[in-house]
């Protein structure tokens, strides 16, 4: 995996500030906190973490969909961070969402074929009738019934509805999809056909992936290369292989020990490796490696000194004094 | 299986439990003849997905269910007295005395206006003749024994100054608190992170262990039931598809729905390159064919799927199919992206 | 909590100002009104209104006359009347305080009872006969015009009925409460009972959706769960939830009835209050007695939001933290 450099990231802090508890007092939450990261055209890069890392944030900073605090984002050699709403329109056909949640990412007044032609209708691409034809054609690419476009949304499945919020990203032809959490509210059975869809779709439209997931087993499923978040950090980062065969961070390693396994051949299991406590509050960062607290390896260089993202092995990249997994 | 005379032995013994809602589009069968045993000491997984009816099931039995237009029938023998159909100051005794509960969203399952120690108080106080100072001090007790820190002064706290896998602790201290035979955990963990899933199981495992209670899981995650479950009892559309041993029902599946719920999920331990997808949606609870439930979405549907098939197999491992042990294993063996590897 | 109160105080003294200016520009910036001819009187000849204007000192410039105003309301305290010269202003607002005071005190105490009790047994018998009966009348209640109630109150109590059932009714008006008591509470029981009508009905309704929403919460259902028995559950847990709602809508309305909001009621049942007080100013455009009563007015709402702030804190303790 060495294509084209699409979309490129560079030290992106966001911060949120609220009003404290004392009188002027601010809290100021560092939820993403200088992540550099490259997605490369036609490759799948899968960010994981659990809720509250900072993972939805930060692809919401990549699409421009929040401001960045600061930091560099950029797309296909333009620099994005700092554009104008209209500077960024052509920018932004390019790059589409898909939500987490079919049932509320759909406006349950408009029928599902206004809302996946809205797009094209917003930024003026083709006549009615070439609109309605793209349409019909995006209903058949998703696996839904075109004869179905003037019914609306609350008269599909979860399954259906994230069907749907596929064909809009797709309408305007974008080169790279972000994906927050697509299958997390969908069932398995109907999961594993959404995941399909957009592994076929991934093929045929030569489309480049950025998913965003809690789920271990689903990010490992679909991506090329995995980046895993904590704290609104990048801890680990490198192909899929190779995190999930033999992470380097403490943090990677635990969490892959804690997945629940279908103990279905005689394997031993990995051992579980609980790590204890709970994700400490993005507005009170602890000093040095942001996971020491809960590191089960963690020495006194990690309590005082922040160590940065190396690429220790061609390819993969970790934040750890102390890696696992080399010999 | 449901003829099993081993029932005597059984904590909870369900027989052709039926729940069903009166609705204007007609009766919905949410729960439509599910029989099973929870054995002492025994952790039974019920897996499904939603709609499946694996937690009215439970609710339903519990009196929890409070629908004017709700009809159960069938039986539900808790230490073999009859509890389906209890009053309701008898059925009170039975909730969180003899049977606790542990709830999905630990955010909103307590009651955000009072402190954590208050309510598992008034639970112990609800059920037992200790006086508030004992209940008070039983309640500190139980949340060092579920691994809060500082219980003494967390008592004192309200939910919403615990993070959800502590809130989760504490829901599974009042579940604890007066000695259930059996603990009832509906999706104890789904809304948890993985690494705080791990946590709560691990507790869950642990306390079952010197608590000696029977343990009804039910969950989405064959994860989950893999890693808890002695038994399993597999759920379409409010029927049971397919009852056994857990080993047994991962590594040598016999429904094929089973089939597909095993192999639709994306693994951490090795990459499949297609997932093995059920085709179709789940059918609908307001028309359950009279036939096999799950014929609709099935790639092996014969004629005779128009009949209802009986939950039937050898011993232990039973599930409710038409296909012959020979087609199964014709089928298996021609399929290779499957969960369970024969 | 101290920061609390703090920045309560500043954006009370913000909403104050704000107020007592834009009165105060109605009054005397809309253009094509000169109020030294209202003031003057209809056929009051040229130099009259000009003698006017210059006695009113409403010739100066208006930020002047605004903080003349304000000075003479809130520093020396003897604004006087425009309409009577000779009537300073403070005087006539405390002395129709208290009357609005005891009609809405008592009242909200009668329409809280009758209202959370109403919605606690509409919820708890959800889908039997007397739920949509208590929120027929509810809603009956709300609907009925204050003055037509008042008026058919008076009718029963003070005419058709006086000489038999309603002979210990005393006839309308008021009578202090360090006079005597027993006749204040007897003169106003059916002004209380009137407003009262007005309220309960809506509080009964807003209680009962409160409560129907927390008894679908996951919490109730968990205390369902620990073997609680029905009416703990009902009191204890959703009652205990749903009572912020109520809440806030009792500021509102409680601010509103004693800043004057209850008029009608008092004009029907002859209470000399500060709706009444109020009404007669706008009747003559007496802008200094409309002044005082409008801040009056303001203090009593900004005031009972402030109340009901602490108590959100004291009832909900998510509110303690943030």
């Amino acid at each position: 995996m060495s294509g084209e450099v699409l979309l490129r990231a560079t030290d992106v802090v966001k911060t949120f500030t609220s009003r404290g508890k004392k009188l002027g007092a601010r809290n100021v939450a560092t939820a993403v906190n200088g992540v550099s990261l490259e997605v490369r055209r036609g490759e799948t890069l899968g960010i994981v973490g659990e809720s509250g890392c900072g993972k939805s944030t930060l692809a919401r900073c990549l699409v421009q969909l929040l401001p960045v605090t600061s930091g560099s984002v950029e797309f296909r050699g333009v620099e994005l961070t700092g554009l104008s709403r209209r500077q960024l329109r052509p920018h932004r056909r390019e790059m589409q969402l898909v939500f987490q949640d079919p049932y509320a990412s759909l406006n349950p007044r408009r029928t599902v074929g206004d809302i996946v032609a809205d797009p094209m209708r917003i930024n003026k691409i083709g006549s009615d009738q070439e609109i309605g034809d793209r349409v019909r054609d995006l209903f058949v690419t998703v696996g839904l019934d075109p004869a179905s476009i003037r019914r609306y949304p609350h008269e599909f499945s979860g399954g259906q509805r994230q069907r749907i919020g596929i064909a809009r990203s797709l309408s305007l032809n974008p080169s790279l999809v972000v994906a927050d959490e697509p299958v997390s509210a969908l069932d398995v059975s109907v999961q594993a056909q959404v995941l399909n869809l957009m592994a076929d779709l991934q093929e045929s439209l030569q489309l480049t992936y950025l998913f965003i997931a809690h789920d271990l087993g689903v990010v490992r499923h679909v991506s090329d290369r995995v980046g895993v978040m904590y704290l609104g950090e990048i801890v680990e980062l490198g192909d899929a292989e190779g995190i999930y065969g033999s992470p380097l961070h403490p943090y990677t390693e635990a969490l892959l020990s804690v997945v629940p396994e279908l103990n279905d051949t005689d394997a031993p299991r990995r051992e579980r490796i609980l790590i204890t406590g709970d994700v400490p509050d993005p507005s009170a960062r602890p000093d040095g490696c942001s996971f020491h607290p809960r590191c089960p390896v963690a020495t006194d260089e990690c309590r005082t000194l922040k160590p940065p993202l190396i690429e220790l092995r061609p390819g993969r990249f970790v934040a750890c004094h102390h890696p696992r997994n080399i010999d | 299986m449901p003829d099993d005379p081993t029932s005597t032995e059984a904590v909870l013994s369900v027989r052709d439990l039926k729940v069903s809602f009166a609705t204007r589009q007609g009766e919905l069968r949410a729960v439509d003849g599910l029989s099973f045993d929870v054995g002492s000491k025994e952790v039974l997984g019920i897996v499904g997905e939603s709609g499946s009816g694996k937690s009215v099931a439970m609710y339903s039995m519990l009196g929890l269910v409070r629908d004017s237009n709700v009809t159960i029938s069938g039986s539900v023998k808790f230490e073999g007295r009859e509890i389906l159909g209890l009053g309701d100051k008898e059925m009170q005794s039975v909730r969180g005395g003899d049977v606790g509960m542990i709830f999905q969203d630990p955010m909103t399952a307590l009651t955000p206006v009072y402190t954590v120690g208050w309510q598992i108080v008034e639970q112990i106080r609800a059920h037992t003749d200790l006086t508030k100072a004992q209940a008070k001090a039983r309640a500190v007790e139980l949340l060092g024994e579920v691994g809060i820190p500082n219980p003494q002064r967390r008592a004192g706290q309200f939910p919403h100054e615990f993070s959800g896998g502590m809130r989760q602790r504490v829901v599974i201290a009042m579940a604890l608190s007066c000695n259930p035979r059996l603990l009832i955990a509906d999706e104890p963990t789904t809304a948890l992170d993985v690494t705080t899933q791990a946590q709560i199981l691990d507790l869950m495992e642990k306390l079952q262990q010197s608590y000696g209670s029977s343990i009804v899981i039910i969950t989405h995650d064959m994860g989950v039931i893999a890693e808890m479950a002695d038994r399993v009892v597999v759920m379409y559309a409010g029927r049971p598809a397919e009852i056994g041993p857990e080993l047994e029902v991962v590594r040598f599946p016999r429904h094929p729905y089973t089939w597909g719920l095993l192999g639709a999920v994306p693994r951490v331990d090795s990459k499949n390159t297609r997932l093995v997808t059920i085709p179709g949606v789940s059918v609908s609870p307001l028309d359950v064919p009279d036939g096999c439930a799950f014929a609709p979405r099935c790639e092996h549907r014969m004629a005779i799927c128009d009949e209802r098939p009986a939950l039937l197999g050898d011993g232990e491992h039973v599930d409710a199919c038409w296909l012959s042990d020979a087609q199964r294993v014709a089928i298996r063996s021609g399929s290779k992206t499957s969960g369970g590897r024969p | 909590m101290v920061s609390f109160i703090i920045r309560r105080l500043i954006s009370a003294v913000l909403v104050l100002f704000a107020i007592s200016v834009m009165v105060f520009l109605i009054f005397f910036a809309t253009p094509g009104v000169d109020p030294a001819a209202r003031i003057a009187g209809r056929s009051a000849s040229p130099a009259v209104v000009a003698a006017v204007r210059a006695s009113f000192g409403l010739n100066r410039p208006l930020p002047i006359r605004y903080l003349l105003m304000m000075e003479h309301l809130f520093i020396k305290r003897d604004l006087t009347s425009y309409v009577n010269p000779n009537t300073p202003v403070i005087p006539q607002i405390l002395r129709a305080a208290p009357v609005t005071l005891s009609l809405v005190l008592g009242a909200a105490l009668i329409w809280l009872l009758i209202g959370v009790l109403g919605g606690v047994v509409a919820a708890a018998n959800r889908g039997k006969f007397i739920d949509p009966l208590i929120m027929f009348v509810g809603i009956a209640a709300v609907s009925v015009p204050a003055y037509w109630l008042g008026e058919v109150v008076n009718y029963f109590t003070q005419s058709r009925f006086h000489s038999s059932v309603f002979s210990w009714v005393p006839s309308s008006g008021y009578v202090s409460i360090t006079t005597s008591p027993v006749q204040w509470a007897l003169h106003l029981v059916f002004p209380w009972l009137t407003l009262a009508a007005l309220y309960a009905g809506i509080y009964a309704r807003v209680l009962r959706a409160e409560l129907v929403n927390a008894l679908n919460e996951d919490y109730v259902r968990t205390a369902r769960a620990k073997g609680l028995s029905e009416r703990r559950i009902l009191v204890r847990h959703a009652l205990r939830c749903s009572l912020v709602a109520l809440v806030s809508l009792f500021g509102l309305d409680f601010g509103a009835l004693i800043g004057g909001a209850a008029l009608l009621t008092e004009v029907v049942m002859g209470l000399p209050g500060i709706g009444q007080l109020t009404y007669n100013a706008l009747q003559s455009l007496d802008l200094p007695v409309i002044m005082g009563c409008v801040m009056y007015a303001a203090f009593f709402v900004v005031f009972a939001n402030a109340v009901v702030d602490v108590l959100y804190a004291l009832l909900d303790p998510r509110v303690r933290v943030a």
